[in-house]
């Protein structure tokens, strides 16, 4: 009897072996990430608005669509990757809810104009604005209160009539009407749009007291930024949604009527495909002179990170907008055709700064020196070089401030006036010192600094499955067990992330990350509202930035009175007053620079991407953001 | 005992297995006090750096030096910067750029790198040529250009006052260093990880905590499975039913499922390596619980327990003299098997982001999970998550090795 129960034993032990090893190899396959991954978020997003994540609409997407669409010719088809998470739940230029990045991706940075276009095209290269909708230079009135914007002639919407200063007027007066993302982001601007002719469109700034324009920055933003949409259309989605708000928010728009070179071909939760509409106004003389090179633009939507990756280094993929570790070792280790726009570290233009964030709603931080001590004591070198994999200029090569890498940006303040300030990290001794002398020591002799007699012990977040940062937030907590101050990192899932650092007050996260405003025509004004201003503090659904809720008068002024200053010599010394409140104050430290976009190419299939150094001017903008899209017109299909 | 003990140590697979186990442990406590230090602690400042030896080139520089004139230094040199495939991809660029082909012999060394100073110019844009391609093209000019140009390499140092270059020495390509004189050097036999950590050191304090780990979990899953079968077997009736409820109940569920649950529940901050020890722990031990029942259900009528009985001997006496020794070497085996599905469970739980916090200790599952997350298996960085492959595989096989052993020992059906 014992025999036989041991051998049956033996057995159910060996099935639970082998079931637990077979189990062992399932759960590994599907890495349990959030799609998200190191995608970069939509930054520069200037508004007071929340950006939810609202489920699909109830209604399925129309079955019109024929399925036949699955076989793409692959040399007219241009891929993208690392944008379209999820299935498209819309096409409505007046939602906020599409979540359909390949068509309505609006940003100061550059709106992605595939499907729907702006009045001009931004250049974060240099900065200049390229007409698009637009005719010619718009032109600001004497007292810069009022712009000027003529229509081109030759803009056409997709079914043929054309586009007119009307249009403008009626699209902006719905977004405000309705309350929208881009309505709300530039109410606080723009008082009104008025067309003065059918060519030509007034846009009259909002006045402060003195009678100046409350922020001229933000009107020339709203050029390169704003989806214009057609009068007629939105007429027709007005009144088929009884003018409820909400409704025409929400109204899927599957018949909307675009101006841009590419349609809606075929989208489900597999791919969204783009087709050219080959009677596209912009092939006038006046505009581009031709059409864009690919007749079709299509994104597979991957699970998560890895498979888009795989997919890129098969050649499954042409542009990519992903972050992928030591990507220079796919092209000198492994040989594939794959570049970024620059051929040397760091591989792309970086205009963001990723930063954490204090949470000053909890005593210990509201301590200086806690903040500057564990600032300095962070290891940037080692985020740059391992979290980024060299994909990052270092804090020796461009300081710390507010503003980021660019020229532009860097020339706006005196460097000299806050070298000393200025810190690169790994300063372990000083953060000690600073500690100690603040009278924040150990007492008890357990490791721990206290603080109100409690060991100090933060939090350290960042969402769950975006790479850099988490491996950036173990680097910061690795600098935390040096100086004596604990830190431990917790990574949720990114809804619930940004859920909590957007909330008005919270302690669940000490130190947390969050990217800032890339570039756009109101920077570095905005990063440094988006860094420091008070006026965000006790709103819920913040997604305006200053996350751990600083606060300081001056700067509120200086925030004030930058953008209405016209003198460069004063502009240059209030910008050095913010960067030195900024790093003396310390309510937020950056960890990296990052470019708005990832932007790599695998030239299996086609060639011709913008480079550095190719004389074209055309910005590393995954070939359809702001100016970036000129890419599309420029590439060939390979021999 | 003694007896037992030397037949245990007559089963060859048990030999093997301990064997295995008993040479990683060495290892795993030795080889900290070899190289001592903390094994997260973040040398490189570069990631995934391969294994083997670096020396320093600051001190290498004023290191002694020895002159060697060794026969194919500068054809090593060459080949290292001019492979056979560059060769070929030479001759593409010059052909693709108008030189007639009987012009190009690739073979001629000399003729070549000559032809290729004329006419490679990174300003020209052959049609039809891919920018990876053109880059391929700059970056082999490099090479070249730095591997010809000069024999003698000027180390110069920046004076502080004027920020001109003052030459202090010169580097002659037949100079040698004996990497022994090196004053700083370091021997990194498995690499870096992504975050620039010794791999070998990490991974020996990843395995010491996973097998604590599972030694814990273990532990705590044969001690409620045995606890729980033995009442049940033995009292039987109600408390039967109730406990084998709760078994089953445990059994339906699967136990990842309700591990993941319970560790997501517990949330990161909680989780240290003991708290996951735990965790896993209390999911696992329904089947050693079902087993140890069935044991005890066939030995509670044996005439020694109806004696014990009959002798009014308490139940605890009862359970602990006269059913428990008889089962003993089973649990032993179950203990054996729970510590090693215990440690893949952790390596499981780790791999989804669910184990312990990073920073505080290494495991076995939080480096596999880095170097997928820094896509260490597509990009080749073996040997960030080879070897912790390998010692899982390890550790598992020679604890499932010595309980086959001990099963060949204590089930007569299977002696010898």
């Amino acid at each position: 009897m014992k025999k036989r129960t041991m051998k049956v034993l033996a057995l159910f032990l060996s099935m639970l072996l082998v079931l637990g090893t077979l189990s062992a190899c399932k759960s590994k396959e599907p890495e349990e990430k959030p799609a998200t991954s190191t995608e970069t978020p939509d930054t520069s997003k200037e508004t007071e608005t929340p950006k939810k994540e609202e489920t699909p609409s109830t209604e399925e997407k129309a079955t019109e669509e024929p399925t036949s669409t699955t076989e793409l010719p692959r040399n007219e088809t241009l891929y993208f990757g690392g944008q379209q998470w999820g299935a498209v739940n819309g096409w409505n230029p007046l939602g906020d809810n599409n979540n359909n990045a390949m068509a309505l991706s609006s940003s100061g940075s550059g709106s992605r104009t595939v499907m729907f276009e702006t009045l001009y095209m931004y250049n974060f290269l240099d900065g200049s604005m390229t007409p698009l909708l637009a005719d010619g230079d718009y032109q600001w009135n004497d007292n810069m209160t009022e712009i000027t914007v003529k229509i081109n002639s030759a803009a056409k919407w997709s079914d043929g009539t054309p586009v007119t200063a009307d249009d403008v007027a009626y699209t902006y007066e719905t977004c405000v009407k309705i309350g929208n993302n881009a309505g709300n982001a530039n109410k606080l601007y723009i008082d009104t749009i008025t067309a003065v002719d059918p060519s030509t469109v007034v846009i009259k700034a909002v006045l402060n007291e003195e009678g100046k324009a409350a922020n001229p920055l933000m009107l020339v933003n709203f050029l390169g930024s704003f989806y214009i949409a057609q009068k007629d259309w939105i007429q027709k989605v007005e009144a088929r949604n009884n003018n409820d708000p909400t409704a025409i928010k929400n109204d899927p728009g599957e018949d909307v009527v675009y101006s841009g070179p590419y349609g809606k071909y075929y989208a489900d939760d597999q791919k969204v495909v783009f087709i050219r509409n080959d009677e596209y106004w912009g092939k006038d003389p006046s505009m581009w002179g031709k059409l864009p090179t690919p007749k079709y633009l299509a994104h597979a939507i991957y699970a998560d990170n890895a498979a888009s990756e795989t997919a890129f280094k098969a050649g499954e993929i042409d542009v990519n907008q992903q972050f992928i570790p030591n990507i220079q070792d796919l092209w000198l280790k492994e040989g594939l055709p794959i570049s970024t726009y620059i051929d040397e570290p760091p591989y792309g233009i970086c205009v963001n700064m990723p930063t954490a964030f204090y949470n000053l709603d909890k005593p210990v931080l509201q301590e200086v020196a806690v903040r500057k001590a564990i600032a300095i004591a962070v290891d940037y070198d080692a985020i740059i070089a391992n979290a980024m994999t060299g994909q990052s200029p270092s804090f020796q090569e461009v300081p710390r401030s507010i503003m980021n890498p660019t020229e532009a940006e860097q020339s706006t303040y005196d460097h000299e006036a806050v070298k000393h300030l200025q810190w690169v990290g790994n300063d372990i001794e000083g953060a000690n010192k600073l500690l100690d002398e603040a009278g924040i020591v150990d007492t008890n002799g357990d490791g721990i600094r206290e603080y109100n007699g409690e060991n100090i012990s933060l939090v350290a977040a960042c969402p769950n499955g975006w790479t850099d940062w988490q491996a950036s937030m173990e680097i910061v907590a690795a600098a935390g067990k040096n100086i004596g101050i604990e830190i431990t990192t917790q990574f949720p899932d990114a809804d619930t992330y940004q859920t909590t650092v957007t909330s008005a007050k919270q302690l669940d996260y000490d130190i947390f990350m969050m990217w800032t405003d890339s570039a756009s025509p109101v920077q570095p004004w905005g990063r440094l509202r988006y860094l420091m201003s008070n006026e965000f503090n006790g709103l819920d659904n913040n997604w305006s930035g200053n996350y751990g809720h600083y606060s300081n008068d001056r700067v509120q002024e200086l925030i004030k009175l930058i953008p209405t200053e016209t003198d460069p010599a004063k502009l240059k010394e209030y910008y050095t007053e913010a960067v030195e409140i900024y790093l003396t104050d310390i309510p937020s430290f950056s960890l990296m620079y990052r470019p708005d976009k990832f932007h790599a190419v695998n030239e299996s299939v086609w060639t011709g991407f913008p480079e550095q150094g190719d004389g074209l001017n055309i910005p590393p903008a995954d070939c359809t953001d702001g100016y970036g899209i000129a890419a599309l017109y420029h590439i060939t299909p390979i021999e | 005992m003694k007896n037992t003990i030397r037949q245990i140590f007559h089963s060859p697979k048990f030999v093997a297995g301990f064997s295995i186990f008993v040479i990683i442990l060495i290892i795993l406590f030795v080889y900290p006090l070899i190289n001592p230090g903390d094994p997260l602690q973040m040398i490189g400042l570069s990631s995934f750096s391969k294994p083997g030896t670096y020396v320093s080139v600051y001190d290498a520089i004023d290191t002694e030096k020895a002159i060697m004139k060794l026969p194919n230094a500068d054809e090593k040199r060459l080949q290292n910067k001019l492979s056979d495939e560059d060769r070929i991809a030479m001759k593409e660029w010059l052909l693709a750029t108008g030189t007639p082909e009987e012009e190009i012999d690739i073979t001629d060394t000399d003729h070549l790198l000559k032809l290729w100073k004329d006419k490679y110019d990174p300003s020209i844009k052959p049609k039809g040529m891919t920018m990876a391609k053109r880059n391929y093209y700059k970056r082999l000019n490099t090479n070249l250009e730095k591997a010809l140009d000069a024999n003698e390499v000027v180390i110069a140092t920046r004076n502080t006052e004027d920020g001109t270059l003052d030459e202090t020495k010169t580097v002659k390509d037949t100079e040698y260093v004996n990497t022994k004189d090196v004053v700083n050097s370091i021997y990194l036999p498995l690499g870096t990880d992504n975050f620039g950590r010794d791999v070998l050191k990490e991974l020996v304090s990843a395995a010491k905590t996973s097998l604590r780990i599972g030694l814990i979990a273990g532990s705590i899953a044969t001690l409620i499975g045995l606890t729980f079968g033995l009442l049940a077997g033995y009292l039987g009736g109600f408390i039967d039913d109730f406990i084998m409820f709760i078994t089953n109940l445990f059994t339906v569920i699967p136990g990842f499922i309700l591990l993941i649950l319970i560790s997501y529940g517990i949330g990161q901050e909680q989780r240290g390596a003991t708290t996951v020890a735990i965790v896993i722990g209390v999911t696992s031990w329904t089947w050693t619980a079902r087993s140890v029942r069935s044991q005890v259900i066939s030995l509670r009528n044996r005439d020694h327990v109806n004696l014990s009985k009959l002798s009014g001997h308490s139940l605890a006496r009862i359970i602990l003299t006269d059913i428990l020794p008889y089962i003993a070497s089973y649990v032993v085996m179950a203990l054996i098997l729970q510590i090693s599905t215990a440690i893949l469970a952790e390596a499981q739980l780790s791999m989804i982001g669910l184990g312990p916090k990073t920073t505080e200790v290494p495991t076995l599952g939080l480096m596999m999970n880095w170097s997928m997350l820094y896509s260490a298996h597509t990009h080749g960085y073996w040997w960030a998550y080879f070897p912790v492959l390998l010692i899982i595989a390890l550790i598992s096989f020679s604890l499932n090795l010595m309980n086959t052993g001990l099963d060949q020992v204590f089930n007569p059906t299977l002696r010898d």
